[in-house]
């Protein structure tokens, strides 16, 4: 059993995904019976696989369990693609796979683009980077939520608007519903991402008072990326909440969650292509090193131990 | 073994000689009791709806059902109407094209509203009224479970029931239901007294709405048809203030000119802290200025809109028909390839029998021979002759069921029967 779960790839439950997201996206072509078993089938053996394939990594690794970037992209993927699966199971008629299974593959394909080292860890900053990085996950997957949401509200307003009956196979939830779930998700969102802000402070802090860190590094680029990602997801979250007695709000609060998701995928990949030394261990640095940059690496070069995404603050 | 139908349905009759064929329940009990004392030893079924009234008749044995001209006959006389008039307007049909009719009746192919999914319960009761009336038998009744099973296919396997078309039914299911989430929370508001706000309301109320105003020009009529719909009366004066409280609102009244104006839905609009509203405009002309429909978080649509939303899942309908003829079709020809295979069962029957019973003997005689045989071996004996004989029946039987998928296996029968001098 061990050298099945062993065997077990990336490929595996990604190409699972991706024949349930053919079979959505089947829908708007042609009537199909069992389209909906083979769908949740491959739906449901990707989530297996890709739980078997964590829970292998988690108790194999030397390090702490999951506390690289790449386990960080994979526990995300995770976790969209078993909301997608639940979903799907209680909504059959709503077709939630073709817009989560997208992000689930590309969370994947970061996944496979982001480095598999392990952060550095200590068991005194181990607390707080293990809940610097939860927030930040809860953050990144309540987004990824909202922007579905809103976007198949868009597409149900549309429909509304242009008073057409709900196309064969295709059925969106209600605006009410979708309204409601896109505000809760902005709202989860911003509180996860400024608590993950505020523990990343924090981190930083129990780092600096062991004597191998000045100072917060303020000036470092991913942590004014996620400043600014906190700082827009408290903004979404205010207008959100100043718009929903608006007669528009619905409207508003659904292209606020799209904004959302552009913000958080202009993070990501800043932070896979972007030349920061966030989360790096020290020997990994270079001569062109900022003072600032050095210091986030001094504090990254004592043993921490978190699962932090690509927007770690330390 | 013959099937046969006769009937008319809204195609071919004209409503006043329709609503004189048509059967009450009573009037169908009385029917199948003189079918059962003018065609003893017949099976019959009395289809009887708003749109169609249809007889089948079928007969297990060598005799032949009643002719349709008798089943027409039959019709006018259970109903008092002259044949001469029913003779023109009826159509008739036997054996398979009589199946298939049925068939195509049960899945709704040929009702007035394609798809309608009424017919099926209508087919069920008169196969249990038959029942009830001592008029089914084996073959009308393994028709209509056929029919049922047909029914069942169709609407499973293709799409042709499921889209609505009737205008209360689409504004409920695919325009309410796709703002609202639950209805039960939702105060609705139904603004005059149309004939379609009663079944919009009944919709409504399916999906779950209790909190109903209803206002009226008429204070009494407001009243009454409160009284009916258990919803609550308001004063028409107060239309501004229901405005503001509803979330959903019906309107059906008679006016000439717009109820509701921009300007007066702009005044109720500031005071409705930002809730959506959906507004069902039914009344022709239109209650509510169109131009309400642009303001945000309104949803309007006027009886054109759902009327367009209803042809649009009509045609859609329409595309699903290749299909369900389909399953019509692959339905018919296994329930008469079955029929015919059952019209050999008495040949077969025969041909076991005389082969058992020259078994029976040999192995008697084979005991006398052998006295010694333990009932073990005896047994074992019995055994392999019964199976021998199973084995040599296969092949003749395998040929007959091939033959009958295209008609009653007259030849083989004739065959066997000359060959093992098989006498009736």
């Amino acid at each position: 059993m061990a050298d099945f779960i062993s065997r077990i790839s990336v490929v595996c439950f990604a190409a699972s995904y991706a024949v349930a997201l053919a079979c959505e996206g089947s829908r708007l072509l042609f009537r199909s019976g069992i389209r909906g078993a083979v769908m949740v089938g491959f739906a449901a053996a990707g989530v297996l696989a890709h739980t078997l394939f964590l829970g292998w990594r988690a108790a194999n690794e030397p390090a702490v369990p999951l506390s690289s970037a790449y386990d960080w992209y994979l526990l995300a993927a995770w976790l969209l693609a078993f909301g997608s699966l639940w979903l799907t199971v209680a909504n059959p008629r709503t077709p939630t796979g073709l817009f989560m299974l997208p992000l689930v593959l590309g969370l994947i394909g970061a996944a496979e683009m982001s480095s598999r080292a392990p952060f550095p860890q200590s068991p005194a900053t181990q607390v707080w980077g293990a809940i610097h990085g939860s927030f930040n996950l809860a953050a990144s997957v309540a987004v990824a939520f909202g922007a579905i949401a809103g976007m198949m509200w868009l597409i149900q307003a549309g429909r509304l608007a242009r008073k057409q009956a709900p196309a064969q196979g295709f059925r969106m939830p209600s605006l009410e519903k979708l309204s409601r779930f896109t505000g809760r998700s902005a709202t989860i969102a911003a509180w996860a991402a400024a608590a993950g802000f505020a523990s990343g402070i924090v981190l930083n802090a129990v780092t600096s008072q062991q004597g191998l860190l000045e100072s917060i590094p303020w000036n470092d680029p991913v942590i004014l990326r996620m400043g600014a990602l906190v700082a827009w997801l408290v903004t979404a979250a205010c207008l959100e909440r100043a718009a929903s007695r608006r007669p528009d709000g619905p409207r508003t609060t659904a292209l606020l969650s799209l904004v959302s998701l552009g913000v958080l995928t202009l993070s990501i990949l800043w932070g896979l292509f972007g030349a920061s030394r966030h989360g790096a261990p020290p020997h990994q640095a270079g001569p062109h090193l900022s003072p600032a940059a050095a210091a986030v690496m001094l504090a990254e070069a004592l043993p921490t131990a978190t699962p932090p995404g690509p927007g770690v603050i330390r | 073994m013959t099937l046969a139908f006769v009937g008319g349905s809204h195609r071919t009759v004209p409503m006043e000689l329709r609503e004189r064929l048509a059967f009450s329940a009573e009037q169908a009990a009385e029917a199948l009791r003189r079918f059962r004392e003018r065609f003893p030893g017949r099976e019959g079924v009395l289809l009887s709806t708003c749109n169609r009234v249809e007889l089948y008749a079928a007969s297990e044995h060598d005799s032949a059902p009643p002719a349709p001209r008798q089943l027409v006959d039959f019709l006018a006389e259970c109903r008092g109407i002259d044949a001469a008039l029913l003779t023109p307007v009826l159509a008739g049909e036997n054996d398979q094209a009589a199946v298939h009719h049925l068939f195509s009746v049960a899945s709704g192919l040929d009702s007035m509203v394609l798809g309608e999914p009424q017919i099926v319960a209508q087919v069920k009761q008169a196969w249990a009224l038959a029942q009830e009336e001592k008029t089914a038998g084996p073959l009308t009744g393994g028709m209509f479970q056929a029919a049922l099973r047909t029914a069942k296919r169709v609407a499973t396997e293709t799409a042709i029931g499921r889209e609505r078309l009737s205008i209360p039914s689409v504004a409920v299911a695919d325009f309410a239901s796709g703002v609202f989430e639950r209805f039960d929370d939702k105060r609705v508001l139904l603004v005059g007294a149309g004939k379609m706000a009663h079944e919009t309301l009944r919709y409504l109320r399916d999906a779950g709405a209790r909190d109903i105003v209803i206002v009226n020009r008429s204070m009494a009529r407001a009243e009454d048809l409160a009284a009916k719909l258990g919803a609550r009366a308001g004063r028409f004066s107060d239309l501004l203030d229901e405005l503001v409280r509803a979330d959903l609102v019906v309107s059906t009244t008679g006016a000439t000119e717009p109820v509701v104006t921009l300007e007066m839905f702009a005044s109720a609009e500031r005071r409705r802290g930002g809730r959506s509203l959906l507004v069902l405009d039914l009344a022709m002309p239109r209650d509510f200025d169109p131009r309400i429909g642009t303001r945000p978080g309104v949803w309007l649509y006027s009886i054109d809109d759902l009327g367009a939303a209803c042809d649009a899942n009509r045609k859609t309908r329409q595309r699903e028909m290749p299909g369900a003829l389909a399953i019509v079709e692959e339905e018919t020809q296994r329930f008469m390839g079955d029929l015919h295979h059952r019209s050999s069962a008495p040949v077969i029957e025969r041909l076991r029998a005389g082969w058992t019973e020259t078994g029976e003997s040999e192995l008697d005689r084979l005991f006398r021979r052998l006295p010694g045989l333990d009932d073990t071996a005896r047994a074992e004996i019995r055994q392999s002759f019964q199976r021998y004989a199973a084995k040599l029946l296969h092949s003749p039987l395998t040929s007959l069921r091939n033959e009958s998928h295209s008609g009653p296996p007259h030849g083989l029968l004739d065959a066997l029967r000359r060959l093992f001098d098989l006498k009736d």
